[in-house]
């Protein structure tokens, strides 16, 4: 994947990649994990290891393992999601931001 | 690059790597759900160790108290193996209704249900939630579905009914402030509009089968049976003892909801026919026990009768735990591991006994008599239910028994007659504001032993601060008056009581903040000696507070008795019993003195009684002890000091001179007379006189001995009562 290799000296708070993930700060986000689950709430902080931290999150579980299912959904509050165990994340941003907020190129 | 998901299809999970989102999930107003994947892994890897990308609004220490997803120990909503949802689970069949086509085995198996909901009840009631009990039935999460089932619909509406009934008993009465667990039911269908017809559709299935009982006991032939009358099932054999056991289930269900309804009742009304209800449950419980044989003897599987949660032995069908545990937010999913039916059984007995001791109470309106009735009760470790329905009993619209004002309590209390129906007396303040704490100090004694204990302790300051307001409040009122022998005012009279009484009550509390210490086991035997010094100290003030109060009490009433003879009669009886009471304290003073002297002595002589301990010194154990006293200034003027110049020079010799126990012998003797109506009493005078006895023989052996003897061996021992120690002299 792009990106992926470290920045060089530069501080971390400099590196625009760093800049524009401290964009979403306070949106909207959508964490899948591994069970299955997805977790919605705003994006409160993260760490280098990819661990976040949502708050006022609501917990969507399937109510069936096949077949047509629907949600069942409770609140949980702050809720830290070790990044190990999430699959996959969203944030909730309009068509027309979504290519400068979430690009890689630098 | 960025990706966007727009709803991926109706499932979610599934392979790792970017799960689209369900639709189901809304993103903003003309907003997409945009994947952020590949930005957070790009810009981590920028990040340095340690560092943190946050608002402003972040707080480390909140952040630390966050619930870690997939923890098992932390996320209840982990998935587990079992089924997605309650209707995943009926759609593959866990609960089916009927339980089965067979009659005999559907018989059987709703006995099993029956069985281990009574189970799971008793498991609830002794501290689990009641989503991991009761309503780990699926039968019970949706009791619509059983309505063709009448047996099994009837016993599910009853159950939830009497769990509702439960529930708002604890949390009315408040104490579930130790057991938060014991009334979270949010997001169970505990509640439903139907369930207070659950009664009559139980009566009418409990007909049914008592009428199936008749008619299989009637036919000699059994064969007949079922040809002729609609049997409970299909084994003519099996008949009379399936009918018989699945009676004896719907009647206790029966008993025990009306009893919970009936204690429930204001002003004590229901007590008696709560206490018919109570034995008949106890019988029911008694039939259902001796169903047992039979229903082991006809099945198949068996677990031991030790653990199984059904007297069958079977395992149930319809139950599955981990369905609710998502339900359980903010707690711990907990193992929960489900009483055997026979200890759900002999709970049920223990915590009927416990309510029949409530019902079957007086309702003596006499302050004192409600104290040792609560503490009496306690003694025995009642259970939280049982324990709330007393609270809920005693105090009922800021009333006791919802009947007696607390300003009467306390003008009863005072034992001045002319202040009962005073108008300006009931609504005094300071009478408000007592009344206020007597309420508090009720609750509070209903509360289980540890709990009670810190929130004693802590009260016993609101009592002292009333105190002193009393105090100055007499003085700025009567200041002038206070020294001059002018015949006293009435209203100055009923202060100077007030004053009084109120610091009795405050010793009282004292006392049993101390003395629960013994019952929690929270004093080392080194600290007995303080312990008993205190206790000494206290016993002290009350029976000063109490000798003033009955000698100035008396003299009014003699110079009232003059109009009224009867009266008169009466109060010299109150009176006597007063005094006999203030007896009984001087008694346990000087038991509480000796024992104190005693220790102290044996400390200051023999080297067997050093207090070694290397964490804290004896001053530092003093100040944990007793500070909630004596931040309440209770008594004043109490110190560690005043303690070690009193105990420091405590030699063998001089407590055996002094003789303490054998006063304390004299006195519990000489008042077996006047509690001679009170069994109780006697049996208390009965085991002073022994701790009392023992005592002074082991003392008088100590001191031919010689305390300072390296083989002398004083193990102390509560053989006899609960709070005085009996020292036992060996020689090693």
């Amino acid at each position: 994947m792009e990106g992926s290799s470290p920045e060089e000296g530069s501080g971390a708070n400099n590196s625009p990649l760093v800049t524009k993930l401290r964009k979403l700060l306070f949106r909207r986000m959508l964490v899948g994990v591994e069970d299955g689950r997805f977790f919605l709430g705003l994006f409160h902080c993260i760490d280098k290891q990819g661990n976040i931290i949502l708050q006022d999150a609501i917990e969507y579980r399937s109510t069936r393992r096949s077949g047509p299912s629907s949600w069942e959904q409770r609140g949980l509050g702050l809720i830290l999601i070790p990044a190990t165990c999430r699959c996959s994340c969203h944030v909730d941003c309009s068509i027309e931001e979504q290519m400068s907020l979430l690009s890689i190129d630098k | 690059m960025a990706t966007n998901y727009e709803g991926g299809g109706g499932g979610g999970g599934g392979g790792s790597g970017g799960a689209a989102p369900p639709k189901s999930i809304p993103s903003g107003d003309d907003a997409v759900w945009a994947d952020a994947a590949p930005l957070i892994e790009a810009a981590c890897n920028d990040l340095q160790e340690g560092e943190l990308v946050h608002g402003e609004n972040f707080s480390l220490f909140a952040a630390m108290s966050a619930l870690e997803i997939m923890d098992p120990k932390m996320d209840p909503g982990i998935e587990s193996s079992g089924y997605c949802s309650v209707d995943e689970a009926i759609e593959n069949g866990i609960a089916p209704v009927p339980l089965s086509f067979d009659r005999t085995v559907d018989v059987k198996h709703t006995l099993d249900v029956m069985d281990h909901l009574l189970a799971c009840e008793a498991t609830w009631h002794n501290g689990h939630s009641l989503a991991q009990t009761v309503f780990s039935c699926i039968y019970i999460l949706r009791i619509e579905r059983t309505s063709p089932h009448p047996l099994l619909h009837s016993y599910c509406r009853v159950m939830r009914a009497t769990c509702n009934a439960v529930v708002s008993a604890v949390s009315d009465a408040r104490t579930h402030e130790e057991e938060d667990l014991f009334t979270m039911s949010y997001g169970l269908p505990l509640k439903d509009g139907g369930d207070d017809k659950c009664l009559s559709i139980l009566n009418s299935v409990e007909e049914t089968v008592s009428r199936q009982l008749r008619a299989c006991k009637a036919q000699p032939s059994k064969k007949k049976v079922l040809e002729e009358f609609e049997s409970l099932q299909t084994n003519p054999d099996l008949e009379e003892g399936y009918c018989r056991a699945v009676l004896c289930r719907l009647r206790f269900r029966k008993h025990f909801y009306h009893a919970l309804t009936c204690m429930r009742k204001p002003q004590g009304r229901g007590l008696e026919l709560a206490r018919k209800h109570i034995a008949a449950c106890l019988s029911e419980l008694d039939n259902m026990f001796k169903s047992l044989d039979f229903l082991r003897s006809h099945s198949f599987y068996q677990e031991s009768a030790v653990t199984s949660t059904t007297a069958s032995g079977c395992r149930p069908i319809g139950f599955d735990v981990s369905l609710n545990s998502r339900l359980l937010s903010p707690t711990p999913p907990r193992a929960v591991k489900v009483l055997s039916w026979i200890d759900a059984v002999s709970y049920f007995e223990k915590l009927l006994h416990y309510l029949d001791t409530i019902c079957s109470f007086s309702l003596d309106p006499a302050l004192e008599s409600v104290l040792h009735f609560i503490v009496k009760f306690q003694l025995s470790q009642p259970p939280l239910v049982a324990r709330a329905h007393l609270q809920l009993l005693l105090v009922h619209d800021g009333k006791l028994y919802g009947r007696d004002s607390f300003s009467d309590v306390i003008a009863r209390s005072l034992a001045l007659p002319d202040v009962t129906k005073d108008k300006e007396f009931q609504t005094n303040e300071f009478v408000l504001q007592l009344g206020q704490l007597l309420i508090n100090l009720i609750k509070i004694l209903c509360a289980n032993t540890a709990w009670q204990r810190r929130k004693l302790g802590k009260i016993l300051q609101d009592w002292s601060v009333i105190s002193i307001q009393l105090e100055l409040a007499l003085k700025r009122e009567f200041g002038e008056l206070l020294n001059s022998s002018v015949d006293e005012s009435v209203c100055m009279k009923v202060s100077k009581h007030l004053l009084m009484w109120a610091q009795e009550q405050t010793y009282w509390i004292a006392l049993r903040f101390l003395t629960l210490g013994f019952e929690l086991q929270l004093y080392s035997p080194s600290e007995y000696c303080m312990v008993y010094w205190y206790m000494y100290v206290i016993f002290m003030k009350q029976v000063e507070t109490m000798q003033i109060r009955i000698v100035t009490g008396s003299d009014s009433s003699r110079r009232k008795g003059k109009k009224k003879r009867d009266h008169h009669a009466r109060d010299s009886g109150r009176d006597a019993m007063a005094s006999s009471y203030c007896l009984l304290l001087q008694c346990y003073m000087c038991l509480s003195e000796g024992l104190a002297m005693m220790l102290a002595a044996l400390r200051n002589e023999s080297n067997a009684f050093q207090m070694l301990n290397i964490f804290n010194s004896e001053q530092e154990r003093f100040i944990q002890h007793f500070e909630l006293l004596q931040k309440a200034q209770v008594p004043e003027h109490i110190s560690y000091h005043i303690f070690k110049e009193s105990t420091a020079h405590a030699c063998i010799s001089d407590v055996v001179k002094h003789n303490y126990f054998r006063e304390a012998q004299r006195i519990a003797a000489s008042l077996k007379g006047s509690f001679s109506a009170d069994p109780e009493r006697l049996a208390e005078l009965r085991l002073i006189e022994q701790v009392a006895e023992h005592n002074r023989i082991a003392l008088n052996v100590i001191n031919q001995v010689g305390a300072g003897d390296p083989t002398l061996r004083v193990p102390l021992e509560f053989t006899h009562h609960n709070h005085f120690v009996v020292a036992v002299v060996k020689r090693s």
